[in-house]
C-alpha cells in the first residue's frame, strides 16, 4: 500500500450521509455559464421590451441589433461555451488533437483563411459604411488591372493607351452601381459566417438532443422522433421558403431559421445510430452503477462520443448552407438588404464579357471559402477519433 | 537471400534450401509427404467423408508425426525455415521494430507453437510468413522466410498471393470478422475451393460438403446454405478450418484459433486440429499466448518476448525444464501455480529497444553482461533433451559455456526463503526446482 | 497474503453464524422475444432462470460458465443494472428489488462493478481523472478540488501514479486499465465489487498482477468480491467459494477447494477436465463434452445439461457401454431436433461411388451403416435387445417413416434426466449440486474419453 506522506483527502474520508443531506451546490464554472446566459436574455427582452421599439439598441453608440445579429451574439456565446472553453481546460487532448489535425497542411492553411475571414467579417462591418450606390463610380476596375476607357464613368485612376487603370480607391474595384466590392465583400463574408454558424448551430442543437434523447431512451420516444425526422425529411423546405419570400419578401433571418429548424432531420439520424452504438459501451454501464441519471449519461458520455460524426456533418452543412445562400441571392431570393457574396455575383453576370472582376472577385471568396471548410472537415474527421492513434502497439 | 548473421550462428546448418524432394507447387496435388488419410483431392470424388475421429485420437497426433519426423534426412524435413526475420512498422511516433531478428524453423507435419505475451511480435511474425500485414506501413527489413524452398520474403505479392491459401493457410482468433455475414457458409467454402482450383461448382460443392464434415459439422451439407450468424463461435471456427483446409495446405497458421472460445469449445476444436494434422500431415504453426494450450498441442515451442527468441525446444524440454529466465515467469504467472503478482515491470518500447537481453531490466537474474551488446546468441541447454530431434535452445548469458545456469536456481531458493513482498515483490520466487510443472 | 495463495478458506461452508451480505433468492431475468407493431411475446430468453446463493462479508464468491450460460446477466440483474424479471436480493437485510431511485442510486455506493473490456469500459473522451472521479461526482461531491486529491490517492493505492490522472484511456495498457477500473469501483468505498471477467482479455502475466492486486485490496478494505469467470483456473486461485452456471442455472455450488477436487456434477467436471493443463505428456484425455450450449430461448427439458451430458442416466433394462449410450441419444436428440436428413446421407453415399449411381440405388443396409457412422455410433451396441431396438429405428428412418424412429426410441430409450428437474442437493458438506445422479444416489460413471467432438 503506498503511504500517505501527506494528510490528504481519501476515499474512505467522504461522509457520504453530510453530502447527501447538503442540497446540491454548482459549481463556479455553471454558474459562470448560466450567467453570462442570462446576461444574453436580460439584453434580449430589455431591447424587445422595455425599450421604444424605434430606438437603437444602445443608444449612445448608436448600435441597433437586429434579430439576426441576437441570433449571431447567441451563436457565438455558444461556441465560446460548448468548444472554446472545453478545449481550454483539456489542454493536454486539446495538444493532441492539435497535433493530429497539423499534420494535414490544407486543412491547418485553409484554417487560418477561415479565421481570417472571420475576423475581417466581424469587424470591418462595424467600421466600414455599408457600399452606396454611386454611378459615376461604376464599373472600376480593381487595382494592378485596367479596363476599357469606355466602361467606366468617370475613370478613378489613371487612364493610359485608352485604358482606365485600377486605384488603391477600390482595390477589388466597383460594380455597376459602383458599389466598392471590397466592402461589399467584406460585408459578405459577416454574412456568410451568419448563415453558416447560426443555421449549423441551430441544427446541430436540435440532432444533437433528438438523436441522442431517441437512441438513450429508445422505445416509443425512439420510433416517435425518428418517424417525424421521416417525415420533416421529405417536407419541400425550399417551396417553403419561396412562399416566404413572396408573401413578406427575401429575409436573411427567415431564411436561416427555416434552413436550420428544418434541416436537421439527416443528421439527427446519424447521431442516433452512433449513439446506439455508444450506448452499448461498458462505460454507460459503469456510469449507471455509479448511479447516474440517464441526462447524466447523455450529456457526458453519449454526446461527446458522437462528437465526432456531428462535427464531421457539420464542417459538410456549413459550407452547403454558404452555399445554398448564395444561390438564392444568385438568383434574386436573398435578402435585398443584405450584401452577401452571392447578390454581388449576381450583380455583375451581366457584365462578365467586359467587368469580369464583378462576379469574379466574390466568387474567388466563396469557392475558397468552402474549399476551407471541407479541408478543415476532413482533417478534423481525422484528428477526432480518440481510436485511430491508441497506445496500442 | 540466406542472411547469416554472426549472432545466429547456433542455428543448425540448413541453409542450402533446393528442393530436394519432387514437391508439385501448384498446390492442386499434395506433397509426397501428405498422409493417405488426406480426403479431399481435386480428382477423387469425395472418398471419405464420415468422421473417422474414433480411429485417429486414439494415437496422439505427435507421436506419430515426429517418428516419421525423424525417419527421413532433416534438411528434407524442414518445410519453413525462418532466419534472422525482421519486420519494421513506421509509425508516427517512430519505427516499431514489431520483430527483430528471430530465427526458428518448422518440420514437415509438426507443430510449432509461438508463445508470448501481447507486444512480443508473434502475431506479426505469423503474418510476416506470408505477408498479411498491412503494407505500407509494414515492411520485411531483413532476414529470410524460406518455405519449400522457395524465399518468401523477396517474392512479389503476385506470387505471395498464389501461396497463401494453396500451400499456406491462415485462421484467425476471430470468426466472426473472417467469415463475410452477407454469404452462405458454403458460398464462401465453394469461393475458397474454387479460388485455388480449377474445379467445377458441383466438384467444389461436394468437396465443401466434405469439408464440413471432415471438420466435425454435423449435417453438413445443410449447413452449407446457413449464414455465419446461424452459427455458433466453434461451428465458425471450424468452418474457417474447412476454409483453410480447402487447398490442402503443406502449412496452416493459426493465430490464437481458440482465445475467443470457451474452454469446452477449445477443447474440441484442440483435438480436431490434432486430428486433421494426422490425417493431412501438414504442419501447423500455432500462436497462442495460453501455455495451457502450448501444452496441448505443440511439438516445438517458441518463447517471444519484445520481438527476439528467448528461448526455443521441443515442448517437453520448455516445460520440463524453462530455462530462460521470461519463461520460468511466464509459467510462474499460470494461474494455480501459486504465485500471484505476475512479471514486475513493462514491455520495452518498440520504437527504441534497449541494448543487451530484451528482458534484462524486468529480469530477477539480470546481471550487467545482461545490459550490453546484443540479444545473447543461442546457447544449448545441455542436459537430457526429450526430443533428441529439436535442440533446447536459450538466449540468456547465464548458458554461456562459462556461466553456471544453477545459478538461477541458487537464486530461486535464495528468493523463496525470503518473505514475499507485495506490490513491488518479486514474483518468480517460490518454484520448486528443476522439473517443477506438475500442478498442484 | 490471504485468499489469494490458499483458495481454501477455513470459515467456508455450512457453519456461518453472521448474515450473508447479499443474499440472493430465485433471481430470474428473462427477455422477451417480440414481434409485429405491438411488441407481442411469441417467447422467452431465459437467461437466468431462478438461482440462489449468498455471499458472506470479506467472502470471494465465484460464477463460472461457458459463454451464454447467464452469468454476467446474473451480475448486472442482481445490482438492477438490468431489471430482473423475478426475486429477491437482499443486500445487507434489505430487498433492494424494491428500492426506489433515490434509494438505488444510494445503494449504487455500496456496490461496485468492474468490467471485462478494459478498452470499452472508459470513455474515450475523458481523462483517467475524470472516470475515476466520476461516481464521485454523479453522488454529489461537488468540490473538484476534494475529487482530485481522492483520485490521486486511489491511482497511488492501485499502483499507478498520480500524473496518470491527466491521461486518457488509449494510452494505457490494459492491465493498467484494469488497475483504473479498480480505483473507479474502489471510490465510492463500496463493502462489495462485483468483477465480471476482470482478467479474461489480459495476458497471463498481467491477469496474476491484476489478481494479486484485487486480492490485496480486499484484505485493506474488507471487501466481498462477487467474481464471474468463465476462466476456472482464475476463479480457483481467489475464490473461497464457487457457483457453477449452466444454462441460467446454478447446477454446483460450494467451497472452491471441494468443487474443483471433488465435483459433484457430471457439467463441473467435464469443464474441469477441459482445461489444458500446462503439461505436455498430459493431453486431451479429458472428458469431452459434445456439442454447444443450447439455446436459453428453448432450454432443454429435465436436467438441461442432459443433451451435452457424458453421464447421462441409461435406461435400467439395457447394458449400454456409456460413451455408445451417449451417441444413440445424440442420434435421438438430432431426430427430435428433425435435423436427420437421411437423403444427405444418401447423396454422401452415392459421392464415393461410380458416378453413374443415383441416390435411390444405395441399399439400406448402407444407409443404416453410414447413419452409425455419421453419429459414432458402432455397427454392433452389444446389448442384443437394445440392438434391435436400434435397427428398427433405423428401419423407420430409412424407410422415410421419423415419427416412427423417433417414437420408438422415445418409449424405449428414455432416461430420467430428459422428463426429471433434479434440484441442488447436499452433495457433501457445504457443497450442493443439481443432478439427478445424486438424488437416485447413483455413483459417477468411469467415463472414458468421448471422441466425438461435436
Amino acid at each position: 500500500m503506498a503511504v500517505d506522506n501527506e494528510p490528504r483527502e481519501t476515499f474512505e474520508d467522504v461522509d457520504w450521509d453530510d453530502i447527501d443531506e447538503t442540497t446540491r451546490s454548482f459549481s463556479r464554472k455553471t454558474i459562470v455559464t448560466i450567467g453570462v446566459y442570462v446576461l444574453f436574455a436580460v439584453g434580449l427582452l430589455y431591447d424587445y421590451v422595455l425599450k421604444p421599439s424605434r430606438a437603437d439598441t444602445i443608444e449612445p453608440l448608436g448600435i441597433s441589433l437586429q434579430a439576426l445579429d441576437w441570433l449571431y451574439i447567441l451563436t457565438l456565446l455558444t461556441i465560446l461555451v460548448g468548444v472554446v472553453v472545453p478545449l481550454y481546460e483539456n489542454g493536454r487532448m486539446t495538444r493532441y488533437y492539435w497535433q493530429q489535425f497539423r499534420k494535414n497542411r490544407a486543412a491547418v492553411a485553409s484554417l487560418l483563411y477561415l479565421g481570417v475571414i472571420f475576423l475581417i467579417g466581424s469587424i470591418g462591418p462595424r467600421f466600414l459604411e455599408q457600399p452606396t450606390v454611386d454611378s459615376s463610380n461604376a464599373y472600376q476596375p480593381p487595382v494592378f488591372t485596367s479596363a476599357p476607357n469606355w466602361l467606366p464613368v468617370e475613370c478613378a485612376g489613371e487612364v493610359a493607351g485608352g485604358s482606365c487603370h485600377g486605384t488603391w480607391a477600390h482595390p477589388f474595384g466597383t460594380t455597376h452601381e459602383g458599389k466598392d466590392i471590397l466592402v461589399s465583400v467584406i460585408y459578405g463574408m459577416e454574412v456568410s459566417m451568419q448563415v453558416g454558424l447560426i443555421a449549423a448551430l441551430i441544427t446541430i442543437t436540435i440532432a444533437a438532443i433528438v438523436g441522442v434523447s431517441a437512441a438513450y431512451f429508445g422505445g416509443w420516444i425512439d420510433a416517435a422522433l425518428m418517424r417525424y425526422v421521416d417525415i420533416q425529411i421529405t417536407f419541400p423546405t425550399f417551396f417553403l421558403y419561396l412562399m416566404i419570400v413572396y408573401l413578406y419578401g427575401g429575409s436573411l433571418f427567415s431564411m436561416i431559421v427555416i434552413f436550420g429548424l428544418l434541416g436537421w432531420g439527416g443528421i439527427a439520424r446519424i447521431v442516433r445510430s452512433e449513439a446506439l452504438q455508444r450506448r452499448e459501451e461498458e462505460y454507460v454501464l459503469a456510469a449507471k452503477n455509479a448511479g447516474a441519471s440517464g441526462y447524466w449519461t447523455m450529456r457526458r458520455h453519449l454526446l461527446p462520443n458522437v462528437s465526432n460524426s456531428v462535427i464531421t456533418a457539420v464542417t459538410l452543412l456549413i459550407p452547403g448552407l454558404i452555399l445554398f445562400e448564395a444561390s438564392l441571392a444568385f438568383l434574386g431570393l436573398g435578402d435585398p438588404t443584405v450584401p452577401s457574396w452571392g447578390e454581388v455575383i449576381a450583380s455583375g453576370r451581366n457584365d462578365l464579357p467586359n467587368a469580369w472582376w464583378v462576379s469574379t472577385i466574390p466568387g474567388i471568396f466563396l469557392f475558397f471559402t468552402i474549399l476551407a471548410f471541407n479541408f478543415v472537415g476532413d482533417a478534423l474527421r481525422d484528428a477526432l477519433d480518440p481510436r485511430a492513434e491508441g497506445g496500442d502497439q | 537471400m540466406t542472411t547469416n548473421r554472426p549472432d545466429n550462428t547456433t542455428h543448425p546448418p540448413q541453409t542450402d534450401q533446393t528442393p530436394s524432394i519432387p514437391t508439385a507447387n501448384d498446390g492442386s496435388t499434395a506433397t509426397s509427404r501428405s498422409t493417405p488419410a488426406s480426403t479431399i483431392n481435386a480428382n477423387a470424388r469425395g472418398n471419405k467423408t464420415i468422421v473417422n475421429s474414433n480411429t485417429s485420437t486414439d494415437s496422439p497426433a505427435h507421436d506419430s508425426t515426429a517418428a516419421e519426423a525423424s525417419s527421413d534426412a532433416k534438411t528434407d524435413e524442414m518445410l519453413l525455415t525462418v532466419e534472422n526475420l525482421k519486420t519494421v512498422f513506421d509509425t508516427d511516433d517512430g519505427t516499431v521494430h514489431a520483430v527483430d531478428g528471430i530465427d526458428f524453423t518448422v518440420q514437415r507435419g509438426e507443430t510449432v507453437c509461438i508463445v508470448g505475451e501481447s507486444g512480443s511480435g508473434k502475431t506479426v511474425t505469423s503474418e510476416s510468413i506470408t505477408q498479411l500485414f498491412k503494407s505500407p506501413p509494414g515492411s520485411i527489413a531483413d532476414g529470410s522466410v524460406v518455405f519449400d524452398g522457395i524465399d518468401l520474403a523477396s517474392r512479389t505479392e503476385d506470387e505471395l498471393t498464389d501461396i497463401r491459401g494453396a500451400r499456406i493457410s491462415h485462421i484467425f482468433q476471430n470468426p466472426q470478422g473472417a467469415l463475410n455475414p452477407v454469404y452462405t457458409v458454403g458460398w464462401q467454402l465453394i469461393e475458397a475451393i474454387q479460388l485455388h482450383r480449377n474445379v467445377d461448382d458441383d466438384a467444389a460443392r461436394e468437396d465443401a460438403v466434405d469439408l464440413l464434415n471432415r471438420v466435425g459439422i454435423p449435417e453438413a451439407s445443410s449447413r452449407l446454405d446457413d449464414y455465419p450468424h446461424e452459427l455458433s463461435g466453434g461451428m465458425k471456427q471450424r468452418v474457417m478450418i474447412a476454409m483453410a483446409l480447402a487447398c490442402q495446405p503443406d502449412l496452416l497458421i493459426a493465430d490464437e484459433p481458440t482465445t475467443a472460445l470457451d474452454v469446452t469449445i477449445q477443447a474440441q476444436i484442440l483435438t480436431l486440429l490434432r486430428e486433421l494434422q494426422a490425417d493431412f500431415g501438414m504442419s501447423i504453426v500455432f500462436i497462442t499466448h495460453d501455455l495451457g494450450v502450448v501444452a496441448e498441442i505443440a511439438d516445438r515451442v517458441v518463447v517471444m518476448y519484445a520481438g527476439k527468441v528467448m528461448e526455443r525446444g521441443s515442448v517437453y524440454d520448455v516445460f520440463e525444464s524453462p530455462s530462460h529466465p521470461y519463461t520460468k515467469a511466464l509459467l510462474e504467472c499460470l494461474p494455480g501455480r501459486g504465485s500471484l503478482g505476475g512479471i514486475p515491470g513493462s514491455l520495452p518500447d518498440p520504437t527504441a529497444p534497449p541494448t543487451g537481453c530484451r528482458f534484462a531490466d524486468r529480469c530477477p537474474y539480470a546481471v550487467e553482461e545482461c545490459t550490453v551488446g546484443e540479444q545473447p546468441v543461442f546457447e544449448s541447454v545441455g542436459g537430457e533433451a526429450r526430443d533428441e530431434d529439436i535442440e533446447h535452445e536459450v538466449s540468456c548469458v547465464h548458458y554461456r559455456s562459462a556461466a553456471d545456469p544453477s545459478v538461477l536456481d541458487q537464486l530461486d531458493a535464495d528468493r523463496s526463503s525470503v518473505p514475499q513482498e507485495r506490490p513491488s515483490g518479486r514474483t518468480v520466487g517460490t518454484r520448486d526446482g528443476e522439473g517443477g510443472v506438475a500442478r498442484e | 497474503m490471504g485468499k489469494g495463495v490458499s483458495p481454501v478458506s477455513d470459515q467456508s461452508g455450512a457453519a456461518r453464524t453472521e448474515a450473508p451480505l447479499l443474499s440472493v433468492r430465485n433471481l430470474t431475468k428473462h427477455y422477451p422475444i417480440t414481434t409485429g407493431l405491438r411488441s407481442k411475446e411469441v417467447g422467452r430468453v431465459r437467461a437466468v432462470d431462478g438461482i440462489d446463493f449468498d455471499v458472506y462479508p470479506g467472502e470471494t464468491v465465484g460464477i463460472v460458465g461457458e459463454s451464454g450460460c447467464g452469468k454476467s446477466t446474473a451480475a448486472s440483474s442482481l445490482i438492477r443494472l438490468e431489471e430482473p424479471t423475478e426475486g429477491t436480493v437482499r443486500f445487507d437485510g434489505e430487498d433492494i428489488t424494491r428500492y426506489d431511485q433515490a434509494e438505488l442510486k444510494a445503494f449504487r455506493r455500496r456496490v461496485q462493478m468492474i468490467f471485462q473490456d478494459p478498452e470499452s469500459s472508459f470513455d474515450p473522451r475523458m481523462s483517467i481523472g475524470e472516470a475515476i472521479a466520476e461516481p464521485l461526482a454523479v453522488q454529489g461531491l461537488t468540490d473538484a478540488s476534494r475529487r482530485r486529491e481522492i483520485v490521486v490517492d486511489l491511482l497511488e493505492r492501485v499502483g499507478l501514479a498520480a500524473g496518470d490522472a491527466d491521461r486518457y484511456p488509449h494510452e494505457l495498457s490494459g492491465g493498467q486499465k484494469q488497475r483504473v477500473g479498480l480505483a473507479r469501483a474502489l471510490s465510492m468505498n463500496p463493502d462489495m465489487i462485483i468483477a465480471d471477467e476482470p482478467v479474461s482479455a489480459l495476458d497471463v502475466s498481467i491477469q496474476s498482477e491484476i489478481l494479486a492486486l484485487m486480492t490485496d485490496l480486499q484484505e485493506s478494505f474488507g471487501l466481498s468480491i462477487l467474481i464471474i469467470s468463465h476462466n476456472l483456473a482464475v476463479i480457483r486461485q481467489i475464490c473461497d467459494r464457487v457457483a457453477v452456471m449452466y444454462l441460467g442455472e446454478i447446477v454446483e455450488l460450494g467451497t472452491a477447494s471441494e468443487v474443483f477436487t471433488n465435483p459433484q456434477h457430471p457439467y463441473t467436471r467435464a469443464l474441469l477436465a477441459s482445461i489444458p493443463t500446462a503439461d505436455p505428456t498430459d493431453r486431451g484425455t479429458g472428458i469431452e463434452l459434445t456439442g454447444d450450449v443450447p439455446s436459453p430461448s428453448n432450454p432443454p427439458t429435465g436436467c438441461r445439461f442432459h443433451t451435452r451430458c457424458p453421464e447421462l442416466i441409461q435406461p435400467d433394462d439395457y447394458a449400454f457401454e456409456q460413451s455408445v449410450w451417449r451417441r444413440v441419444m445424440d442420434l435421438r436428440q438430432k431426430l427430435d431436433g428433425g435435423t436427420v436428413d437421411v437423403d444427405a446421407i444418401r447423396e454422401g453415399v452415392v459421392t464415393e461411388r461410380e458416378p453413374s449411381e443415383t441416390p435411390d440405388d444405395v441399399s439400406a443396409t448402407e444407409t443404416k451403416a453410414r447413419l452409425r457412422d455419421e453419429f459414432a455410433i458402432p455397427q454392433s451396441l452389444g446389448d442384443s435387445r437394445a440392438e434391435s431396438v436400434l435397427e428398427a429405428a433405423l428401419d423407420d428412418l430409412v424407410s422415410g417413416n421419423p415419427a416412427a424412429a423417433r417414437e420408438r426410441l422415445a418409449t424405449e430409450f428414455a432416461t430420467p434426466c430428459e422428463s426429471q428437474s433434479p434440484t441442488l442437493e447436499d452433495a457433501t458438506a457445504g457443497q450442493t449440486a443439481s443432478c439427478l445422479r445424486l438424488e437416485n444416489e447413483l455413483p459417477p460413471t468411469e467415463l472414458e474419453q468421448t471422441v466425438r467432438s461435436d
